[in-house]
């Protein structure tokens, strides 16, 4: 025996127990009842056939949840390949035009030439304004 | 399907008819103790019978194919557990409603285990002494850390040996000892008057 069952006062402890147990005994009616009727619900719960406990759905849910939220996660951090191609609109298309007429030297020769007096840039709006009427 | 009767429950065949019947006489012999010591834990009856009937629930629920000596600490831890969730559950409500601007003063206040006698009968001296006893002790009880009380619920009135205690509190042996030691050490400091 431990010194501190030891120590224990052992007349204090008989007589807090045999008060409880007296307590116990005149707990009433209403309670009893009560506790009658959920000892019988429990016996009725305990009698209820189950489903392996692989098959209830609340079991399953969390091994669910999880896999998805792994998958999301997977799927946001894969390397994606930089090499994917990209569906070139007719739009998109012409703005590579430009960028081309915009990136070469014979654009700077158009500006800069002393001859130029602008009217290739009024000859290209025109042009432009034609194409757009036309559609 | 066989079935079995046990009194007016129809029992099926997913447990025996003799677990059943064990497991009924097991409940049966730890209802009033275990109600009591919600009763201590949560002072109030409704909530006491409430965490009663989620334990026996529970058991059947989950354990009820489980050996029955095993039944008494399993039963307890769940009880413990139930009787937390739901101190926890009223500390919360109890600061919502503090925050309240109206709020009726019977709410909060604790039922006196004196004023819930039963009968309104004038009661023999005995049964007035015990009251009187049981009002101090309950008192006394309320005033215990929460840990103390349990295992000294557990321990004078269920019987658990320390094993048990500590399989239904889910601490270690040592710790059961030393929980129960300094609750008796309170109760004998607080209850003096009644015992000398």
């Amino acid at each position: 025996m431990s010194r501190i069952e030891e120590q224990m006062p052992g007349e204090l402890e008989r007589r807090l127990k045999g008060l409880l147990e007296e307590s116990v005994a005149h707990v009433d009616g209403r309670i009893r009842s009560r506790l009658n009727q959920a000892r019988h619900a429990a016996i009725v719960e305990a009698s209820r056939p189950r489903r392996p406990a692989l098959l209830r759905p609340f079991v399953l849910m969390p091994t669910a949840g999880a896999l998805a939220a792994a998958a999301l996660v997977a799927f946001v951090l894969w390397p994606h390949s930089p090499q994917v191609e990209i569906p070139m609109t007719a739009e998109a298309g012409h703005s590579m035009e430009d960028l081309d007429l915009l990136a070469d030297g014979d654009g700077l020769d158009l500006v800069s030439s002393e001859e130029s007096d602008g009217s290739f840039f009024e000859w290209a709006a025109d042009q432009t304004d034609t194409n757009e009427t036309s559609t | 399907m066989p079935s079995a009767s046990h009194g007016d429950v129809k029992l099926s065949d997913s447990i025996s008819s003799s677990q059943s019947r064990a497991l009924n006489q097991f409940l049966a012999g730890v209802e009033l103790k275990a109600f009591k010591i919600a009763q201590a834990a949560l002072r109030n009856e409704d909530d006491a019978l409430d965490a009663v009937q989620d334990a026996m629930l529970q058991l059947a629920r989950a354990y009820a194919d489980k050996p029955a000596e095993e039944w008494k600490p399993l039963f307890y831890r769940i009880l413990e557990n139930r009787i937390r969730d739901m101190q926890r559950r009223r500390t919360v409500r109890g600061r919502v409603i503090s925050w309240l601007p109206l709020r009726s003063n019977d709410e909060d206040e604790e039922p006196d285990p004196i004023g819930q006698a039963p009968s309104v009968e004038p009661q023999p001296p005995r049964r007035l002494e015990i009251a009187e006893a049981m009002g101090a002790l309950e008192r006394a009880l309320q005033e215990l850390p929460r840990r103390q009380q349990q295992v000294f619920m557990l321990r004078t009135l269920e019987g658990l040996d320390v094993a048990e205690t500590a399989a239904a509190m889910g601490c270690s042996e040592g710790s059961v000892k030393t929980h129960y030691f300094r609750a008796l050490q309170s109760l004998r400091a607080q209850l003096g008057e009644f015992w000398t």
